[in-house]
């Protein structure tokens, strides 16, 4: 059982707490009696994840073992995350491809052909030929990828698609990848990190047509068509690996060199062009330990899966606060090996941070949010096209979720140069920033101020933040809403939290 | 021979005899006359037509008026009164073509081809002259020697009868300048200045060096010189470009030569510029064609604004000092090389005017010339110090609206004298020249542009100095005072009823009122007028069309014609930030080894020094350098490796301001061009943006290969203009609504055949062009996602794989799933 997470009231002896600050880093002296909620250490690993992969395919949950279901000529389909789904470049061997791997394994023990990879990847970028080497290891890649069995979804394509409902009468489509649609197994490999979406759901957001997502009968259809064997593996992600391990752990134990590494790293990072920081922090790769592998039936793996974290990630935190504090790290799930705009810059302070609870949120309905992040306008133009247009066209207009999709969506969707960029390029889909920004809205709207300390003050305001130079000085423009004594809660968020607000 | 002034230094300086008077009022006296004038759209001449038609109301005035251009010399005549002070004569005439048919004749005529004047003139005012004091050489004369003996000549004629004798004396009143004097020193009387230069010999001469320096500049080293010069900064551009611009820089030269020259015969002469040198030669004139008729010359010192009327402060144009109180006022006049205790000799505007009416109305003796000076030194001294003082008091009480940064702080003269201002202008244009040599070779960037911009700001303001230094060096360090015995005579001898209307007595100007209260205000007037409207309009740029707000983008799908406007773009440093070498490396270095891609590598790098070097000489020829690489390549290869790895690249190096602008142009119905030198498959991502793209194509040889050449010249300079134009009248589109984005110098052509071109992050020559005809410059800022080495590293790693794993997977037929082995 490894360190739970815990709560931590600063006193006097509490040295300063680390805060990440977009690319960079810093420390913070918080003020007496703020209450920092710490993340477990990572879950106790799987002794060997070979062997515990093969575990989990011969004795899977509500299934029969996976090598009882494959078969000669059958036409089997392995489905995995995308880059997105883990939110961090994992450092190789990743484990989706020590998975993969295992399965092909027993595929070709029992003499399967028809074997296709598809990257789930819904409205998210396609992922270049380099960083699918990286997922799936070189050997996966290699004998796929020049056979064109190794695929990328591509929701756009409806010659692609099959489609099992034509919704109408106001009820969405739901179509979904047509090789998934037409297999005789579906093998559905899913990373958790924490509670989440997970079973045919991810079938649904992955591999369907911009509607199917969020389709109500898109679960319930699928599991019809289609046979998935599920297989999760239970990952802890530890953001900074190698050398910067010590930063996921708590900063009084930090050791002399660690100390010192940090006064490096943090000094190099301020000093160093916002390019270059940028730059390290997006091809930043973070180790994953496995904890649990779990496979068989979707809805029973998903919920095996999705207890198994909330318990490991599960803070017991007291009540909520009137000021919650987050820092955002980059790069966020959506700008790996990318720029991360503000748009993405707050979605990633705000929905994982201020989100991450078993229900109740960290902070009182009308409580302020500080959040650190320079939130530089830099858009990558190869990624996140539209989020340009949004960002200066759309945010000036309107922030409001119902103008948005009433007034500029479908604009956005059906933009035929973004719909070629999202299909032959590396761009997100056009509609990508207003369905994060639908995300955000609530979280926004629950809070009263929200408070960018260090950020662009033009572009804070284009969000509707305000922008603060210090932490003090948020606290004082915080005040007016929340008086001049807050109960302040810090959320060091360097790996999943998940609080449990009593 | 001609004979120095200083020989006359010594001369009495009074008039040898006293200068006649009036008796009883001007009206009357000038009654039944009729007046002839020239120069009455001028300043002087504009309100001494103002003061005839209010002041003698029996007067008939008959004026000299040339045409220009369009505009006939009625036209010119009637703009002239409908002018404010008019307002007044007008009315009571009943509009001013009443005023024209009741009062004035109209001769249109220039000088020197004067037509014939009326044979009942009584009087002729000849106040035309040149504005500037530093004309080229022929035109001086032309204007103040040949123009008045023509005049002359003409009133002369008119007064002549069949028999040759005159059958009236007329009276004929020249306007010339009390500098006529030269550079003599000390008190100048009322009399004709001593010379021995024979005017006609000086003029032929002055004439002569327009065909000389005209002939020199066609010379063929002349031009090799030109040439060289506008190569320099237009090479990239293209020849006619080029051509253009060194007939501009000919013309230019031949202009200053004959400034030059003038100036440096009139100083060979004892006079200060080319000016007042042929001014008195035209008194000369005036004496010599005056010997049988009555002759008086005006001689006013510098002119400003009125002291009474039409109203204090009445002026009309810049004239002398103004340029120089304005800079002051803005703290752009750090020093003067002036005197401090020499006397500025300044007299205001209604007193010229009122002596010359007074002189027309004088009787002088036939063939003895009168010589009146207009002039306040004598009497009524101010000094250059005193000068001073007024002008910061005013500007100290009443500073300039300075926009953001609140006024200008004025400067503290401490006149250190003329040499220690000129070492100071000179080192600091010597700064400049080294500094403006320095920002060409700068790379491009913003902080290059906004050193440029400020270099330009200071090039501007030295180039200020330097020309109002030159000029009034001399005025602001005489040490002359001119006598007005006979102007002051005169004046006294006026009927006490016209005492107050025709004053012309100097010594009543209060200094401190003139300047502070009378003549700053009026000059400044206008000025803040012109800021305060500048401020509210603000700096909007003008080639400009708004398409990103709804209300623009409205506007331009509204126009019924949108789809005859084009946007043309260039691609390199407009909207994607790469160069053709790069391109050439990426594409290629691919296919080779890790050593082979060492020697490519190594090979490009060789050779970058003459690329750079052809470059600068000719784009076209770099880019068929470069291109010749790409022998041997395979172009379906080359393209598919594009659409499936350089893609990326490619489209992570736009700039997201550019495509936006892209597809606001197609979203307004424009058509979008993409104009480039690189070649067509790097364009192959960018094809969905545009609905043209031109682009280099690669010829190919049987096998698909290419064979390094292209199968037309690359579009570059000129071209690209050419194409355009071309274009434009194959698809009926109407160019001058049209767009055009562009970063380069060499892209000057395309930018000027549209009539919207914007530079985009220009270099320094393209932005001053842009400045200099007010395009709209824009900053789009392009941020490669990846470092320029990305793509050969990441393609080079993927080179480095297990030889057991690099079985060509397409040709094998084996079926997947490959054997894997699941222990790694």
């Amino acid at each position: 059982m490894a360190r739970p997470g815990f709560v931590l009231e600063v006193d006097e002896r509490t040295p300063p707490l680390l805060v990440h600050d977009g690319p960079r880093l810093r420390t913070e002296q918080f003020p007496l009696g703020t209450e920092v909620v710490y993340p477990p250490d990572p879950a106790t690993p799987v002794d060997d994840l070979t062997e515990a992969i093969d575990a989990a395919c011969a004795h899977p949950v509500g299934s029969d073992p996976l090598a009882d279901r494959l078969r000669p000529g059958m036409r089997l389909t392995l489905v995995f995350d995308d880059l997105s789904s883990p939110g961090v470049r994992l450092r190789s061997p990743d484990v989706r491809g020590r998975v993969v791997e295992r399965v092909l394994t027993l595929a070709a023990a029992a003499g399967v052909d028809d074997v296709v990879l598809v990257g789930a990847r819904g409205l998210e970028r396609r992922s270049t030929d380099t960083e699918l080497r990286r997922v799936l290891g070189e050997r996966v890649f290699r004998s796929f990828h020049g056979d064109g069995r190794l695929l990328q979804h591509d929701a756009e394509d409806r010659d692609g698609l099959t489609v099992l409902d034509p919704g109408g009468d106001g009820a969405p489509e739901v179509a979904i990848h047509r090789r998934v649609a037409e297999s005789d197994l579906v093998v559905l490999v899913h990373l958790v990190t924490r509670p989440g979406a997970g079973g045919l759901e991810l079938i649904a957001r992955g591999l369907g047509s911009p509607a199917t997502a969020t389709a109500p009968r898109a679960v319930e259809l699928i599991g019809a068509a289609v046979p998935v064997f599920a297989l999760d593996a239970v990952v802890s992600v530890q953001r900074y690996g190698g050398r910067l391990e010590f930063l996921g752990r708590r900063e009084w134990e930090w050791g002399l060199a660690a100390q010192g590494a940090y006064q490096a790293v943090s000094r190099g990072l301020s000093a160093a062009p916002s390019r270059w920081a940028d730059r390290l922090a997006g091809g930043r790769e973070a180790s994953a330990t496995v904890s649990l592998v779990t496979a068989g039936d979707p809805t029973a793996v998903a919920a095996a899966s999705a207890a198994h974290v909330a318990e490991h990630l599960r803070v017991q935190v007291d009540g909520q606060a009137d000021v919650l504090v987050v820092g955002a790290p980059d790069p966020t799930p959506y700008s790996i090996d990318s720029l991360t705009n503000p748009v993405l810059a707050l979605w990633n302070a705000l929905v994982p941070g201020v989100g991450a609870t078993t229900g109740t949120p960290l902070v009182r309905e009308g409580g302020a949010v500080v959040l650190y992040h320079p939130l530089s306008t830099q858009f990558s133009a190869l990624h996140h096209p539209s989020y340009v247009d949004f960002f200066s066209s759309v945010l000036p207009v309107t922030a409001d979720p119902a103008r948005l999709a009433e007034d500029f969506e479908s604009k956005f969707a059906e933009d035929p140069w973004w719909r070629n960029l999202y299909r032959t390029a590396h761009a997100f889909h056009g509609v990508h920033p207003f369905h994060r920004w639908y995300e955000l809205a609530p979280v926004l709207a629950h809070c009263g101020d929200v408070v960018a300390v260090g950020a662009d003050r033009a572009a804070a305001s284009r969000l509707g933040l305000r922008a603060a130079s210090t932490l003090a000085d948020a606290l004082e423009i915080v005040a007016a809403g929340v008086g001049h004594s807050p109960r302040i809660r810090y959320l060091r968020n360097a790996a999943p939290v998940s609080a449990d607000v009593r | 021979m001609t004979v120095a002034p200083a020989e006359t230094f010594q001369r009495a300086t009074a008039a040898d005899h006293p200068g006649p008077t009036v008796d009883g009022r001007l009206r009357d006296l000038l009654a039944g006359k009729v007046i002839v004038m020239t120069g009455v759209t001028g300043f002087i001449g504009e309100q001494l037509l103002w003061k005839m038609l209010v002041e003698l109301p029996d007067t008939t005035v008959a004026v000299l008026v040339r045409r220009k251009g369009s505009a006939s010399a009625r036209d010119r005549t009637l703009a002239v009164v409908r002018k404010k002070i008019f307002a007044g004569v007008r009315e009571a005439a009943g509009g001013p073509e009443a005023l024209l048919e009741q009062r004035i004749r109209v001769i249109e005529g220039d000088l020197p081809n004067v037509p014939a004047l009326p044979r009942d003139l009584d009087v002729v005012v000849h106040c035309a002259g040149d504005v500037s004091f530093d004309p080229p050489i022929d035109q001086a004369f032309r204007t103040n020697v040949i123009g008045t003996e023509a005049l002359m000549d003409r009133m002369l004629e008119a007064c002549t009868g069949e028999d040759g004798e005159l059958v009236r004396i007329p009276h004929y009143v020249q306007i010339s300048t009390a500098y006529t004097a030269g550079r003599r020193r000390g008190a100048i009387g009322e009399a004709p200045h001593a010379h021995d230069i024979d005017y006609r010999a000086e003029t032929a001469a002055g004439l002569a060096m327009r065909d000389l320096i005209e002939a020199e500049s066609r010379t063929s080293a002349q031009l090799t010189r030109l040439r060289k010069e506008a190569e320099r900064d237009h090479r990239a551009a293209g020849y006619l470009t080029t051509a253009a611009d060194t007939e501009r820089r000919r013309k230019e030269w031949v202009q200053a030569k004959l400034v030059e020259a003038g100036t440096e015969r009139a100083r060979s002469l004892g006079w200060t510029d080319v000016y007042t040198f042929t001014k008195a030669l035209g008194e000369r004139v005036v004496a010599d064609k005056g010997a049988h008729i009555r002759t008086s010359v005006v001689r006013p010192s510098i002119v400003e604004s009125s002291l009474v009327h039409p109203y204090p402060g009445w002026i009309e144009g810049f004239k002398m000092a103004e340029p120089l109180i304005l800079a002051y006022g803005r703290g752009e006049l750090p020093e003067f090389p002036a005197s401090p205790d020499s006397v500025i000799d300044v007299v205001p505007c209604d007193h010229v005017v009122n002596a010359t009416i007074a002189v027309c109305a004088t009787e002088p003796e036939i063939g003895v010339c009168e010589y009146y000076h207009v002039s306040s030194g004598a009497r009524n001294p101010i000094t250059f110090s005193g000068f001073y003082i007024h002008i910061r008091n005013y500007f100290l009480a009443h500073p300039f609206e300075g926009g953001a940064r609140g006024a200008a702080r004025l400067p503290q003269w401490k006149f250190p004298g003329a040499a220690s201002v000129e070492r100071l202008l000179s080192t600091s244009e010597r700064a400049h020249a080294l500094a403006d040599r320095a920002v060409l070779k700068l790379p491009r960037s913003e902080r290059t542009r906004k050193f440029a911009r400020d270099l330009d700001r200071t090039r501007s303001r030295l180039d200020f100095l330097r020309r109002y230094l030159s000029l009034y060096n001399e005025y602001a360090q005489s040490e002359l005072h001119f006598v007005d015995d006979n102007t002051l005579r005169l004046s006294r001898s006026l009927d006490p009823a016209d005492q107050p209307v025709f004053a012309c007595d100097t010594a009543v100007v209060d200094w401190t009122e003139y300047v502070e209260r009378i003549h700053c205000p009026s000059i400044t007037a206008p000025v803040r007028r012109l800021d305060a409207l500048r401020r509210k309009r603000g700096s909007r740029a003008s080639t400009w069309a708004d398409l990103s707000s709804d209300e623009g983008m409205r506007r331009a799908k509204a126009d019924p014609e949108a789809h005859r406007v084009l946007a043309a773009f260039d691609l390199d440093g407009t909207i994607m930030s790469t160069n053709v070498i790069e391109q050439y490396l990426w594409s290629r270095l691919p296919e080779l080894d890790r050593a082979h891609q060492l020697a490519e590598l190594g090979s490009v790098l060789r050779s970058l020094p003459s690329y750079l070097r052809v470059e600068r000489r000719d784009r076209g020829a770099f880019l068929r350098a470069v291109y010749r690489r790409y022998a041997g390549a395979d172009l379906a290869a080359l393209e598919e490796f594009v659409d499936t790895t350089m893609a990326g690249e490619i489209l992570g190096r736009l700039s997201p301001d550019a495509v936006r602008r892209v597809r606001e142009h197609r979203e307004a119905g424009h058509t979008t061009i993409l104009i480039t030198g690189c070649i067509r498959p790097l364009t192959r991502p960018l094809a969905p943006l545009f609905d043209v793209i031109v682009a280099a194509d690669l010829a190919v040889d049987a096998r698909g290969r290419c064979t390094g050449f292209l199968t037309g010249p690359p579009l570059v300079g000129e071209s690209r203009a050419a194409w355009l134009n071309h274009y434009a009248s194959l698809h009926d589109m109407d160019l001058s609504r049209s767009f055009a984005y562009a970063d380069s110098h060499s892209d000057l052509p395309m930018l000027s055949c549209v009539g919207r071109p914007v530079a985009v992050s220009p270099d320094v020559p393209l932005m001053r062009a842009a400045a200099g005809q007010s395009w709209t410059t824009v900053e789009w800022k392009i941020r490669p996602q990846n470092s320029r080495w990305t793509l050969s590293r990441l393609t080079a790693e993927e080179r480095t794989d297990p030889p057991e794993l690099t079985g060509a997977p397409s040709g094998d037929p084996s079926p997947a799933p490959r054997p894997v082995r699941g222990d790694s």
